[in-house]
């Protein structure tokens, strides 16, 4: 048994040792990726390998792309400048009016007459979104509030045994975690000081994907899954 | 690694500011991602000529190779590895399922005339895989153990490396058996890890 997992151990770290190297055939390269997916500790050993062999590439001569790849790249994404600029800015600008809507219609709810028909005045939202630029999560808060709510804006497949972390991102300084937030529906955060005096320099939110409960360490130990700037209205 | 040269040094603090443009990125801040392109495009194209030996096809995976860090940004942890060796592995990948996709219709095609290998000789002027191979050692831990493999063994990581070769790529090239070819690529693997995981270095 213990064998077998050595002999097994030595085999994975030749083959993703190869896969780095780029010697494997196509077919095992594409059984590679997929194991590294499914499996961590194969990841694990291909990053080793990534880590060992891909600085010796510091060496190729350095050759300048002619200017259109990065013309190309900037249309492709849809940079500014080009026509169709703006795109996921619609997006988000709806979800921004979606979430100051719905914000004045919590206020209201909450706090009655008192501000019937008008907007709230001063208050922080927070659109975060993808790396495909579609809104996730929305954050509102009065600027007075000792709260943030938290909105899914549809449900956010989550792992099993993970959870969204919540994140202030400081202009200076390590992001301070706000708590976990719901994959499917409202959390309210409570916040030490009111929102608008602790979100001041706050230069935007982030979510990660962490272990169930959050990160074990105080500081995000998973990919940024959404992030979002601050916007005072 | 314990290496506190003043070219180690440039190195961190470039790998430093490289993370920091990553991580704007992935804010989807797009003068980051402008400033991380000219950082790190002419390392990266350079690395893409010389696997895939074709300027158009290049300059389609520097493209697609970009897009795809605009996009995933999120999905690189610096405390796995450093910024540029996350950004070559993109790269080396994308170019490496081109040239491995590509060598099926090359087998097919010229599998009557044995003894021609793929052109693959670089313009005159060029270093050598080899020698890059010792260049790129630049942390020392790295270059002791690179130094140690032995001719072959060097050679055909080396023309792995920077070229793309496979197993039988290799073996035309070299005008060696496969089997042989393939003993040193994994031998070589397989002291260099041992090297570099003695001194510490690497991982």
């Amino acid at each position: 048994m213990n064998l077998g997992q050595t002999d097994r151990r030595r085999r994975l770290e030749l083959v993703a040792a190869e896969y780095v190297l780029g010697t494997l055939p196509r077919q095992a390269r594409a059984r590679m990726r997929r194991a590294a997916v499914a499996d961590p500790v194969v990841a694990r050993v291909i990053d080793e390998w990534e880590r060992r062999l891909c600085g010796l590439a510091e060496a190729a001569p350095a050759v300048a792309p002619p200017p259109r790849v990065w013309e190309a790249i900037a249309k492709r994404l849809a940079f500014a400048g080009g026509a169709s600029a703006g795109g996921w800015w619609m997006r988000v600008a709806f979800w921004r009016a979606f979430a100051i809507a719905s914000f004045a219609a919590f206020v209201a709810l909450g706090v009655g007459t008192l501000v019937s028909r008008e907007q709230p005045a001063g208050a922080i939202v927070v659109v975060l979104a993808g790396s495909d630029a579609k809104p996730a999560l929305v954050a509102t808060a009065s600027r007075s509030e000792r709260a943030l709510h938290v909105k899914a804006v549809g449900a956010i497949p989550l792992p099993a045994g993970r959870a969204l972390e919540l994140w202030m991102l400081p202009t200076d300084g390590a992001p301070r975690s706000m708590g976990l937030v719901d994959a499917n529906g409202t959390v309210t955060l409570p916040l030490r000081s009111p929102s608008g005096t602790f979100l001041a320099d706050a230069k935007g939110l982030a979510i990660t994907l962490e272990p169930a409960g959050g990160s074990p360490t105080g500081a995000p130990t998973g990919p940024i899954l959404y992030s979002g700037k601050i916007e005072t209205i | 690694m314990a290496d506190s040269t003043p070219a180690a040094a440039a190195r961190a603090a470039r790998n430093v500011r490289l993370g920091e443009l990553l991580a704007r990125t992935a804010l989807a801040d797009q003068r980051a991602f402008a400033e991380l392109y000219r950082q790190t495009s002419s390392h990266l194209f350079g690395v893409a000529l010389r696997i895939v030996r074709d300027r158009p096809v290049a300059e389609e995976i520097l493209q697609e190779a970009y897009v795809n860090v605009w996009n995933h940004a999120g999905s690189y942890a610096a405390a796995r590895s450093q910024p540029l060796t996350w950004l070559t592995a993109v790269v080396r990948n994308r170019c490496l399922d081109l040239v491995r996709r590509r060598e099926i219709d090359t087998v097919t095609l010229t599998s009557a005339d044995d003894d021609h290998s793929p052109a693959m000789d670089l313009p005159s002027g060029e270093p050598s895989p080899a020698d890059l191979l010792l260049a790129g050692a630049d942390a020392q831990a790295v270059r002791d153990c690179v130094e140690r493999l032995q001719g072959g063994t060097r050679q055909a990581i080396a023309l792995a490396f920077f070229q793309g070769l496979s197993h039988a790529e290799l073996a035309a090239h070299m005008h060696e058996p496969l089997g042989t070819v393939k003993s040193w690529v994994r031998r070589g693997l397989e002291r260099l890890k041992g090297c570099l995981d003695a001194l510490g270095a690497g991982v």
